[in-house]
């Protein structure tokens, strides 16, 4: 086993559409090899590609990095979203790619705290911390409840709903579901290896299978953490997020949703032109709600720092606004953080370039590398799926893009060409 | 209890111009002796069809969450066939959806002629159409908003906590929040728009300092609220003492009480106004910081200046009433006290509306319309010194008003000399938006408006109100609108600086940029955009680079006309005043305002997302956004 650290570092960003799917490499020798897997999901592919057929490619490929008969030396599930996680599920819908993953063997499974199997509803840490009642974790899966109905809602195509509305609920509904066979699968592989469950400031394991390199765990705080800048209000929060249960409303019968007819009573005359437009602004309030609970599942990514010789590499996976304040604003050592992403010689586009999952201040502004365009970046997005032109919603966002563009050298997996499966990024050590 | 004796004929009661109704006090949370305290207000009389649906408002009880139509609502006639349930406020009645219907009806009736009441004239919607449409039950949603879309109120119900099912349209404050959203967007249809830091919060904190002050108008909540269950006895005077009465000891028992037992699962509806309004400490400093700059932030610093000024005026007056070394004071007195001052100062309020500048209003506006406004029907203040309640409590938040007349009372000036009035018809002028539009014509350079500015009459509105010697108040109130939209060039020219980022963004855009077809305007909630995900739909579109680089701003102005025509005040926002700097710089910052192929296109508030994000106290900030 190498001693030293690796010679370089390669960060391979695989074609999944609307997903991440990154490998990194750490080469410590010709024959030496150490591989990170961090995330693998879509929820969108270019063209007509179905996931059945494309993720086992992309699965095959990073096999191939690996090697024959090599293991992984860790996968990491930065949050439980479908864009980052469906390709570990063993079913036919990503055509079995998870079991491939499983074949590679990894020897650690990284996620954060909210996906240990074991915590309890109510808890506010992983199982290996004692906690509270906060509700934090089922608040989690009811987001997964709320997204099955919103998904069979907007396939059902109710005549209330634009079209637009139909599609960007489809999309969250999609990306929100618990996506069981990939869960299980993750649990699995943990079971098989090592699993850790983390949170700001833990210790991931990976150091000792990857001498030479340090990893620092920025994100999500958990709730004994976060609660110093949840202040009195998060008592509100909680009560919101239950009180979203019921919103979702039921999918009508096949043949029984023309103009908005309704049950009940019979809607006099005067009445109906304003049932029809409550029916239509149904959409915007539950588009809204799903919005903020697709948020809140972002902000239980994990960011992971990679401090490799003089390089570091920051994957900060979804993380947004809630998820970077604790490490910006209110950790204990906020400032040495706040050195280390100054420093920062690689980032993965958090969040596939949204609006705000790049801390315009704290992250973009503090990269001093991106003066003389030696930052490195790596993007995996694909327009049309999340967000609006109009609003100033649309991912990738383009005033960030413009930044990125004219900042650092960007590889976007949406320049890929149609049949390259990969951006690769090289970092000399 | 409410009387039940009726008061008049049945002859009588139909030519009466109000009628009595019983409606929850505040919401079915607040209790005495476990019945709901209810309460009985007066509404306009008039013949309802089944809905209710009425001259100004139709009550249309349909849940598009469950696509249910929970049926016409037939109201009793009279108070006096209320159903007993109702009038004792038994807990059963948060079940009775044809009571739900009627608390609905007479709290958004009620506001209405508040209004109307107070600045002397009928309000129409914001909208065509006559009748304010009302959904009692309109959606499963911890949410309750106005929506132009819709034309009306839409309140939301769920689940609580303790698994009993919460209905917003049982809570006094949440109808009256709404209503007065409605009925500002009808005075001010501006004040959605994205402008200031300030207008932002105005919509909610307005709405939500008419919400509280018609709370406690009510005296039978006031006197509940002072002395609770314990000592009320039957037949007995009930006393504070002079400490209870002291600035900070009503501040407790009055704001931080009803806050206390309003229902707590409904602060995912209405937020923690009155909560805040006791809690947040009076900063001057607190207005630029960053957590104050958030919209529903900033709200309640409106809230709690006008709340502490409240009892500030209430404590000192109720004081101030007793006899030298009296140390009891009766309740019943203090309560009504209170009352009569919450009310007035609705009113003061309610005519501040007139006031404002139809665009770009900041808090010192604000205070500046409400003082003058107060003192044009209300003169004499010597008895409550509210005014001088209001200026002090807003300073101490660090808001000063805008005018700087020289006397110190913050009032408008008196308008510019040398108007002309020669050239125009004193009766169209009162009604007619093309001769008021001559008038300010004539008079262009002396109100100075901008050449390079197009200029709309939004608004004549003629009002009449009783002054304090008993004598008619006639006035005229005129808004009008000025909009341009320039190139960075031309802005420099009249004095205005874009924001150093912005403009580079700007001129950085290609010629491919698109033609600014509905470039400058605002869009209202009511438009939904189209699917725009597609760049080359976009490209396939006509292009005209130097509309794409054009930035619209606003200006617009206010006139005053006495009874005899003539301009009593004139307040303006000028379209390329200085303040214009501040609000672009504002813009940009919030991400509102930035170069794309549609120009600098800006999207109206819509009020069931600011709801939304104020329940839920959203923090995000600004300067980390894309």
């Amino acid at each position: 086993m190498s001693k030293t650290g690796p010679i370089s570092v390669e960060v391979r960003s695989y074609q999944v559409g609307f997903g991440d799917c990154f490998l990194l490499s750490f080469v410590y020798s010709a024959t030496d090899r150490r591989h990170v897997l961090i995330d693998f999901g879509t929820t969108g592919l270019p063209g007509k590609g179905k996931p059945s057929e494309h993720m086992p490619k992309v699965a095959t490929a990073i096999q191939e990095v690996v090697g024959e008969g090599r293991r992984l030396t860790a996968v990491v599930a930065t949050h439980r979203h479908a864009d980052h996680i469906s390709g570990f599920a063993t079913d036919a819908r990503t055509g079995k790619s998870g079991e491939i993953i499983k074949g590679l063997r990894p020897m650690l499974v990284l996620q954060p705290w909210t996906e240990d199997p074991k915590a309890k509803p109510n808890a506010r840490t992983a199982t290996t911390v004692t906690g509270g009642d906060k509700g934090f974790v089922a608040r989690l899966a009811n987001i997964n409840v709320i997204a099955e109905r919103v998904k069979q809602l907007a396939e059902s195509k109710p005549a209330w709903m634009s079209a637009t509305a139909r599609k960007e609920l489809q999309f969250l509904g999609e990306d929100n579901l618990a996506n069981k066979s990939a869960v299980n699968n993750l649990i699995a592989m943990g079971k098989a290896g090592k699993a850790r469950f983390l949170r700001y400031g833990d210790a991931t394991g990976l150091e000792a299978r990857l001498p030479g390199v340090k990893v620092r765990v920025l994100g999500p705080p958990d709730l004994t953490q976060s609660d110093a800048i949840r202040k009195q209000r998060s008592k509100d929060k909680d009560q919101f997020w239950h009180f979203v249960k019921g919103v979702v409303p039921s999918v009508p019968a096949a043949g029984n949703d023309h103009g908005g007819a309704n049950r009940g009573r019979l809607v006099p005359e005067e009445a109906r032109w304003f049932r029809d437009r409550l029916l239509s602004i149904t959409s915007q309030g539950l588009l809204e709600i799903v919005r903020q609970l697709d948020d809140q599942m972002n902000n239980t990514s994990l960011i992971l720092l990679f401090e490799v010789g003089k390089k570091k590499l920051l994957f900060p996976g979804d993380a947004q606004f809630e998820n970077w304040s604790y490490a910006m604003t209110a950790a204990p050592d906020r400032k040495e953080v706040a050195n280390l992403i100054a420093d920062v010689d690689f980032y993965k586009v958090g969040h596939h370039g949204s609006l705000n999952a790049t801390p315009r201040q704290w992250v973009w502004q503090a990269f001093k590398k991106k003066k003389s365009r030696q930052l490195e970046t790596m993007m995996s997005t694909m327009s049309g799926k999340h967000g609006k032109v109009s609003s100033k919603t649309e991912v990738p966002r383009r005033t960030l893009v413009t930044a990125l563009e004219s900042g650092s050298r960007l590889k976007n997996t949406q320049k890929l060409k149609a049949k390259m499966l990969e951006n690769l990024t090289t970092i000399q050590l | 209890m409410p009387r039940l004796e009726p008061l008049l004929s049945t002859d009588e009661a139909g030519r009466a111009p109000t009628r009595r109704m019983t409606v929850i006090a505040q919401d079915p949370a607040v209790r005495r002796n476990n019945r709901i305290v209810m309460s009985t207000i007066e509404v306009p009389t008039e013949d309802l069809r089944l809905g209710p649906m009425g001259y100004r408002v139709q009550v249309a009880d349909f849940d598009a969450t469950q696509r249910l139509f929970h049926g016409s609502h037939d109201l009793p006639a009279s108070i006096e066939k209320e159903p007993k349930s109702w009038r004792e406020g038994d807990p059963a009645i948060q079940r009775d959806f044809r009571f739900h219907a009627q608390n609905a009806y007479a709290l958004v009736m009620k506001t209405l002629a508040r209004f109307e009441f107070a600045l002397g004239r009928r309000i129409p919607w914001s909208f065509r159409t006559h009748q304010l449409k009302v959904a009692p039950h309109g959606m499963a949603d911890a949410n309750a908003f106005y929506s132009p879309q819709v034309e009306g109120l839409v309140f939301g119900y769920f689940t609580g906590t303790s698994g009993e099912r919460v209905f917003t349209c049982l809570s006094h404050d949440v109808v009256v929040h709404e209503t007065t959203h409605a009925l500002l967007d009808a005075l001010r249809e501006r004040y959605l728009d994205p402008s200031t830091p300030d207008q932002a919060a105005f919509h909610e904190g307005f709405s939500d300092v008419i919400a509280l002050l018609s709370v406690f108008s009510q005296p039978e909540l006031v006197e509940h609220l002072l002395v609770g269950d314990k000592r009320r006895q039957r037949g007995q005077e009930v006393f504070i003492t002079r400490q209870e009465l002291e600035e900070s000891a009503l501040q407790q028992s009055a704001l931080f009480n009803l806050a206390e037992q309003m229902g707590s699962e409904l602060e995912g509806v209405r937020g923690q106004p009155l909560r805040q309004s006791v809690r947040i400490a009076a900063d001057a400093k607190l207005k630029d910081s960053d957590e104050f700059l958030e919209p529903h932030r900033r709200g309640e610093l409106f809230v709690a200046a006008v709340m502490k000024g409240f009892v500030k005026a209430w404590s000192q007056y109720a004081l101030s009433a007793g006899l030298k070394g009296q140390r009891r004071f009766p309740v019943r007195r203090v309560a009504q006290d209170g009352a009569d001052i919450a009310d007035l100062l609705v009113t003061m309020w309610i005519r501040a509306a007139d006031y404002m500048p139809p665009v770009h209003l900041e808090f010192g506006d604000a205070l500046s319309a409400a003082l003058t406004a107060d003192f044009e029907v209300r003169p004499d203040d010597s008895r409550y010194e509210l005014r001088a309640c209001m200026r002090n409590s807003f300073r101490a938040f660090g808001f000063e008003p805008t005018s700087d007349r020289r006397d110190g009372t913050g009032m408008w000036k008196e308008p510019p000399a040398g108007l002309k009035y020669d050239r125009v018809r004193f009766d169209s002028l009162k009604t007619d938006k093309d001769e008021v539009f001559r008038f300010i014509w004539d008079n262009r350079q002396v109100l100075n408006l901008q050449n390079g500015a197009y200029t709309l009459v939004l608004s004549v509105q003629p009002s009449t109100r009783i002054g304090t010697d008993g004598f008619v108040v006639r006035e005229t109130v005129v808004q009008y609108y000025q909009v341009a939209r320039l190139t960075p060039e031309e802005l420099r020219e009249v004095g205005i600086r874009l924001p150093r980022d912005y403009e580079r963004a700007l001129r950085a855009r290609t010629p491919a940029a698109k033609s600014a077809k509905g470039a400058g305007r605002v869009t209202r909630d009511d438009e939904e955009d189209g699917d725009d995900h597609s760049e080359a739909a976009q490209s396939a579109q006509d292009v005209d680079p130097i509309e794409a680089t054009r930035t619209p701003i606003y200006g617009g102005g206010v006139l005053i006309f006495n009874e005899f025509g003539r301009v009593k005040y004139f307040v303006e926002n000028n379209v390329f005043a200085k303040r214009q700097n501040q609000r672009l710089a504002y813009l940009w910052k919030e991400g509102i305002l930035q170069p794309s192929e549609k120009s600098s296109r800006l999207r109206a508030t819509r009020l069931s997302t600011l709801h939304r994000l104020r329940a839920l106290h959203v923090e995000t900030l600004a300067a980390q956004r894309w």
